[in-house]
């Protein structure tokens, strides 16, 4: 252990380090029970210095425990130092100490006073914290700042141990006045104490009204470097009144820009960006000059040390997506220069793809082609690629970029040439037919392509362009000798390649062709290849025209994918400006460990992952359920539960598809957001059910999950039931296609789940309970609601009667009330003419996805039953609303 | 907000850790098995997608691809470890600064935070290493005790500290750190590898730190220069990162004003007159009093205790280049090149350029170079060779006076007939230089002076203007 031995360790505290002999433990504790103070001081520093490089010192506790009734301020903080460490080894013991923390929380010295509530905060021993409140509630009145400065964030530490002593207490409103304090220290660690303790519980208990505003836009010009930063965090977290207001903040925090620390910096963009959001379009002016104002100090932060640069650009990456007019002159300071550390480089690449445009092309171009020779491989290969990723964004460019790429293909540097012929099939499928004329220099490289990925570009280009190339068949050909030893995706490509081939030129391949089915079905354990191959070769053995209709038919063109966090993500996290999310690009939830959820945590750490991903191997889409759509939209609402209408859940999983879980599920909307309500019962699973990853399938809802990850807190052990949910967005590429003409759509949503605690996946369906997507901001205007029931034809109208409703569902007043729970909007009731007792109710609702519905209810007075009619233009959706106000009278 | 901190050694010893919260769960103060593994994730960075290739590798143990995975350059200082922490670090000196954290926090206020704990390391312990950290322990953990409370940053400002701290600093003999930005040519003189406290030598004896120290402030104009040249010497792009630096020694701490050039104007946009020194951005220590900014271009501010940069700013416009690259490549004979770089100092007369380095990458089939300098008087000794190990040609300089041209030939000798591709393989070429007493942009301290005139009252005032090269490449 004794790592370190100085040349001339006398008198230095290096010499800590160095004993190590054999009854050193005994030595120490002699040491320790010395009369002479130095010789103690020296032993609790050897002491220290043992659990510093890794040595078990607890053993000591009661001898060191013993040195902590002196008067000498550097002993008692080493002692307090080893305390804080080892309290929770031996909880008994501490409680000895408790009579000198309580006699030093009252000193005459400010620094004891602090010392003392700084250190009964860190241990976290429950008698411990019973005498801790005493001294802390004088603390926080403290006539010195210090002391006040060092209370408020033992409150914030008190949470996190007792969160009902901080309540009992009354602390929460003593923090509250600490934001008024005259010391801006004191109001910095107020606001941070306050903000943790918020986020912790989820309840705002910041509360800014427009007087804690002013104190904390006061405190701000006057507190240290990372008070700013906690007071700019809690304002990006208050939403302003009105326009005028947010301005107003902005003009305080503007200055902030200017500051030489970063993090300030980045804290103060974060605020004036969300706030812009909430400006809207009417101050455009405002907006353009705030624009202006922005860009100057992120520039100034890709001269800061790498470290910070590397956290400046991810944030960048955010901000150019969101309002790319910030930075849209300012190309040059993203090119690399030659010493930056790769991890830089790669991220400006990024950003350089993101600003490129016809203007500055050229010179972006002469930039990546001298990337594309540097020495580092992976930055080499980002390098060629943003070349084709330029060419697949601007149309008019594309033609000088495949120059380029060409030219570096004539390098014949095998990676260049690899990742070249990646990027270029990438180009083919965005203009189709417009560049073959470059195949030719392609396939005079065949022989340096050695990576699957690249090898099954080549591939597919071949067999998509098999009729303009001599000798695609003997190039196949060349592949299939060495088919079995081939990656999966190789001979994927190589399977539809050949029958693109053969389809268009029958002639020569029918053996290539034969052959390659029988490999692929017989030779071949991999499935996916399997599955293919029985395909192709039914399709050619019945009808070989539609072959030729779905194997050659027209592939949907790519898109330039620059811009590809999903909207609802990237606004999420441009509200998480200047956080870890930010640099992860990822909602905080899937990487924050929440606390007591398990320790296990899993997350890859590519952060990459996101940017990194490829498009679709060929024109044939591969469905992985578990790898469908994107990430979503998800922020941290707590699991309070309301009194409001639990759904009945619908069993959807047995145990013998799940590995022994019974799964019970169903949708519902909790304080406007939708839900899959799950319940797990554990029946024979072994394992604990801690975490589940999730997945939907395409559907009629456009429903997709906010967050791939659902903890179930606690894990549900075997023989219990656990309940977890998981909340849903709408995702617009998650749309099913629609069902044909005058058919209803199906309600089915496809969901799969796998459990990350045993690895199985497994599939079911779940019924959505339409009434669930109903949105709360769906009330209409009686006057729109006339004018749509008149346009819609009458033809559409779904009718039907709800009978045997329990008793009191039929009174109007009541099945109001219901229905306004459930976001069903009441319009307007009237008695029908000539029909005694009868009347009629209209109400309109609207989903979250933006379709209308009105309906008509009549009810007779004395009659347990309800007549529905619906209208709705979304006709395909009219059945289920109709079913789902049928469910909504009945409960 | 941060869990823990800690500083690794260069070979992955933990000097200093601190628990802030125990999100790692109930696990002792002394179990360090996360550094390590968060040590060998620094030390062997590969990123999530070359791991599988990693394992495979070691599967099949290929020697020659055993060599490409060794490292793939730095780590990026944020990264999540398995054990669900995120891990922030920075390095200085050779050192690890680390802290892990459980909660969404801020990348930067932690990064800035390590930055700001490695500085005042360094203005208590005199210099940054280990032996300095090993030796002040006990300082250390009294200085973080201040310095981060439940895992929230409270002081970090030089002279507030002083007051909490009890230990006194044992000074190390200072090492020559070679990996540092300043050049130990012109590095500072001693006197500011000086704690800022009062300390004890190794035997134990006090240094009296009032009776030596004079009454001396230390201002430093830094400009580093990023040029890049296309091959016919054409200016690509150029930017200065430039700062003013100080480290005050004043005795009573008095307020002092700063004033800058007069026509200084902040804003590419706000073109000022013919002349004028125009920067894009600047911004400011928190202890800068910005007042008198706008109307005199003078600061004012009450000099924290030990290093601190009063201010940053950026130039992006044109400026002098001070050396000017002018290379040519003539292929004589299919396997014979003749490499020739010129350049020209294009500074005054009166400066001269520092240590100076050319480096010019050759291509890998390179057999030999014989290299011949044609040096103008008045520089001082120079040197050219062939560094075969680094597939380099290297130029080095003592002294390259303003004014002048120096001249590298080099006769290559290559394995095989030139290609398109071995000439790709030519370059860029890097120099490196430092020149004392100059700066590009042309800002300048007008006066600095003590704000109230005492008698008698007479501080030793030393300012140096530096410009560095930071990237200066020039391309083939």
């Amino acid at each position: 252990m004794a790592k370190f031995v100085g040349n001339n360790d006398k008198g230095s505290d290096s010499r800590f380090f160095t004993t190590q002999k054999k009854g050193e433990m005994h030595e120490l504790r002699m040491e320790l029970h010395s009369t002479d103070r130095n010789v103690k001081v020296d032993a609790v520093k050897k002491v220290i210095a043992s659990m510093t490089v890794g040595k078990d010192v607890s053993m000591l506790f009661t001898d060191v425990l013993n040195c902590v009734q002196t008067g000498n301020i550097e002993l008692k903080k080493l002692v307090y130092l080893y305390l804080i460490n080892y309290a929770k080894t031996q909880p008994e013991l501490t409680l000895l100490a408790v009579n000198t923390f309580v006699k030093d929380a009252s000193d005459a010295n400010p620094l004891i006073r602090a010392l003392a509530v700084r250190t009964m905060g860190c241990i976290r021993v429950d008698r411990i914290t019973e005498y801790l409140c005493e001294p802390l509630s004088r603390a926080l009145r403290d006539e010195d700042p210090y002391v006040r400065k060092t209370a408020a964030v033992c409150v914030a530490k008190l949470y996190d141990i007792a969160p009902e002593l901080v309540a009992e207490r009354g602390f929460l409103e003593i923090l509250h006045d600490l934001i008024s304090d005259s010391n801006p220290s004191v109001v910095a660690n107020g606001v941070a104490a306050l903000s943790e303790i918020a986020e912790t519980s989820g309840k705002d208990v910041m509360k800014i009204s427009a007087s804690v505003l002013q104190k904390l836009l006061a405190a701000l010009n006057e507190c240290t470097e990372w008070g700013q930063v906690f007071i700019l965090d809690s304002l990006a977290k208050y939403t302003p009144a009105d326009g005028r207001e947010a301005e107003g903040i902005i003009e305080r925090v503007t200055p902030r820009l200017q500051h030489a620390n970063s993090a300030v910096v980045m804290s103060a963009v974060k605020v004036i960006l969300s706030y812009m959001e909430l400006m809207g379009s009417q101050n455009s002016d405002v907006i353009r000059a705030l624009t202006r104002k922005l860009a100057p100090p992120l520039v100034t932060l890709l001269n800061s040390e790498p470290e910070i640069q590397y956290v400046a650009l991810r944030n960048i990456n955010l901000i150019v997506q969101k309002r790319p007019t910030i930075l849209e002159q300012e190309i040059k300071v993203f090119f690399c220069k030659y010493n930056d550390p790769i991890y830089v480089k790669m991220e400006k690449l990024e950003i350089i793809i993101k600003l490129v445009s016809e203007k500055n092309i050229d010179q972006v171009l002469l930039e990546l082609k001298e990337y594309a020779t540097e020495v580092d491989v992976d930055f080499v290969r980002k390098a060629v690629s943003a070349i084709g990723r330029c060419a697949v964004k601007l149309e008019r460019a594309a033609e000088r970029c495949i120059g380029v790429l060409l030219e570096l293909i004539q390098t014949k540097v095998n990676y260049v040439v690899q990742e070249s012929v990646i990027v270029i099939k990438d180009i083919f499928r965005r203009y189709p037919n417009r560049y073959e004329s470059i195949i030719a220099t392609l396939c005079d490289n065949l022989d340096t392509l050695d990576e699957p990925l690249a090898k099954a570009s080549m591939i597919w280009i071949i067999g998509e362009y098999a009729e303009r190339i001599d000798n695609a068949d003997e190039l196949l050909d060349t592949f299939l000798e060495t088919f079995e030893e081939e990656d999966p995706a190789v001979q994927l490509q190589l399977l539809s390649a050949t029958v693109k081939c053969f389809l268009k030129n029958p002639e020569d391949t029918q053996d290539m062709v034969q052959r390659v089915l029988d490999l692929a079905t017989e030779e071949s354990d991999n499935p996916d290849l399997r599955d293919r191959g029985f395909i192709y070769w039914r399709l050619l053995s019945t009808d070989p025209e539609a072959a030729k209709m779905v194997v050659l038919g027209d592939k949907p063109v790519i898109e330039d994918d620059t811009f590809k966090l999903d909207p609802s993500l990237l606004n999420v996290l441009i509200g998480q400006i200047a956080t870890l999310s930010s640099v992860y690009h990822k909602p905080p939830e899937s990487f924050v460990v929440r606390r007591g959820a398990g320790e296990t945590n899993e997350f890859d750490d590519d952060d990459d992952d996101d940017d990194d991903e490829d498009y679709e191997g060929g024109g044939e889409g591969e469905v992985d359920l578990l790898d469908m759509g994107g990430l979503g939209i998800a922020d941290g609402a707590g699991g309070a539960q309301s009194k409001e209408r639990q759904v009945p859940l619908q069993k959807v999983c047995g145990p013998e598809k799940s590995g022994g879980l019974e799964i019970s599920a169903g949708f519902t909307q909790r304080k406007r957001k939708i839900r899959l309500e799950i319940e797990i019962n554990n029946i024979s699973s072994a394992t604990e059910v801690a975490s589940l990853a999730i997945q939907l399938n395409k559907n009629s809802f456009s429903l997709s999950p906010a967050s791939q990850q659902i903890v179930c807190n606690p894990p549900v052990a075997k023989g219990s039931t656990g309940r977890t949910f998981c909340e849903l967005v709408i995702n617009a590429n998650m749309m099913a296609p629609p069902p044909a003409a005058g058919q209803p759509v199906s309600p089915q949503v496809q969901i799969a789940i796998k459990n990350m605690t045993s690895g199985t996946v497994f599939y079911f369906a779940v019924n959505c309970n339409f009434e669930a997507l109903f949105s709360a901001d769906g009330a209409m205007e009686r006057s729109a609601f006339i004018e749509s029931w008149k346009s819609i034809d009458d033809r559409s109208e779904l009718y039907g009667t709800v009978s045997d409703l329990p008793p009191g569902a039929a009174d109007i007043e009541s099945v109001q009330k219901k229905f306004l729970q459930n976001n069903v909007f009441f319009i307007a009731r009237r008695p029908v003419p000539g029909a005694e007792g009868q009347e009629v109710v209209y109400f309109s609702m609207r989903t979250v996805s933006e379709m209308e519905f009105l309906a008509e209810l009549t009810f007779k007075q004395g009659v347990n039953a309800c007549k529905v009619c619906l209208k709705t233009e979304n006709t395909a959706y009219g059945l289920l609303a109709k079913q789902a106000l049928e469910s909504l009278l009945r409960y | 907000m941060i869990s823990e901190f800690f500083v690794l050694s260069p070979r992955g010893d933990t000097i200093i850790a601190k628990q802030y919260r125990n999100d790692r769960g109930d696990v002792g103060a002394h179990e360090r098995s996360h550094t390590e593994a968060f040590f060998r994730k620094v030390k062997f960075w590969s990123d999530a997608t070359n791991e599988e290739e990693y394992e495979e590798l070691q599967d099949d143990d290929k020697a020659e691809d055993g060599a490409r995975l060794k490292r793939k350059g730095d780590a990026p200082p944020v990264f999540l470890m398995p054990d669900g922490m995120v891990y922030v670090h920075v390095k200085r000196n050779g050192l690890i600064f680390c802290c892990t954290t459980a909660r969404n926090v801020s990348p930067n206020t932690v990064i800035e935070l390590l930055a700001s704990i490695a500085r005042i390391f360094k203005d208590y312990c005199g210099t940054l290493s280990e032996e300095a950290l090993r030796k002040n322990f006990i300082l250390c953990y009294e200085l973080l005790d201040e310095m981060i409370d439940y895992g929230y940053p409270q002081v970090t400002r030089t002279e507030n500290l002083k007051s909490f701290v009890y230990n006194e600093p044992i000074l190390v003999e200072h090492v020559v750190n070679t990996g540092n930005l300043v050049n130990p040519k012109t590095a500072s003189a001693s006197a500011v590898h000086k704690p800022v406290i009062s300390s004890v030598n190794e035997n134990g004896r006090k240094s009296n730190v009032n009776a030596n120290q004079k009454n001396e402030i230390f201002v430093d104009i830094l400009e580093r220069l990023n040029v890049l040249f296309s091959n016919n010497g054409y200016v690509l792009n150029s930017t200065i990162d430039g700062c003013i630096q100080m480290k005050s020694y004043l005795a009573g701490n008095p307020e002092l004003r700063l004033a800058l050039n007069e026509d200084l104007v902040i804003g590419r946009n706000n073109a000022g007159s013919y002349g004028s020194v125009v920067v894009d951005d600047m911004n400011f220590n928190d202890c800068v009093n910005l007042a008198e900014f706008e109307s005199a271009r003078t600061l004012s501010f009450i000099p924290p205790d030990g290093e601190f940069v009063v201010l940053n700013y950026r130039v992006t416009g044109e400026f002098p280049t001070p050396f000017r690259i002018f290379p040519s490549i003539e292929e004589v004979e299919p396997k014979k090149l003749e490499v020739v770089i010129l350049i020209r100092g294009e500074m005054p007369a009166n400066h001269f350029g520092a240590n100076v380095t050319v480096e010019m990458p050759m291509p890998r089939c390179t057999a030999a170079a014989s290299c011949n300098v044609i040096s103008s008087p008045g520089s001082g000794y120079a040197n050219a060779e062939y560094v075969a190990h680094e597939g380099k040609l290297v130029w080095t300089m003592k002294k390259f006076p303003g004014g002048t041209e120096q001249t590298m030939r080099a006769k290559v000798t290559l394995n095989q007939p030139c290609t398109t591709q071995m000439r790709r393989e030519i370059g860029p070429i890097n120099m490196t230089f430092e020149i004392p007493m100059y700066n590009v942009s042309s800002l300048n301290v007008r006066y600095l002076r003590v704000a109230e005139a005492m008698v008698g009252y007479t501080p030793y005032r030393w300012v140096r203007y530096v410009t560095q090269s930071s990237s200066y490449v020039c391309r083939l």
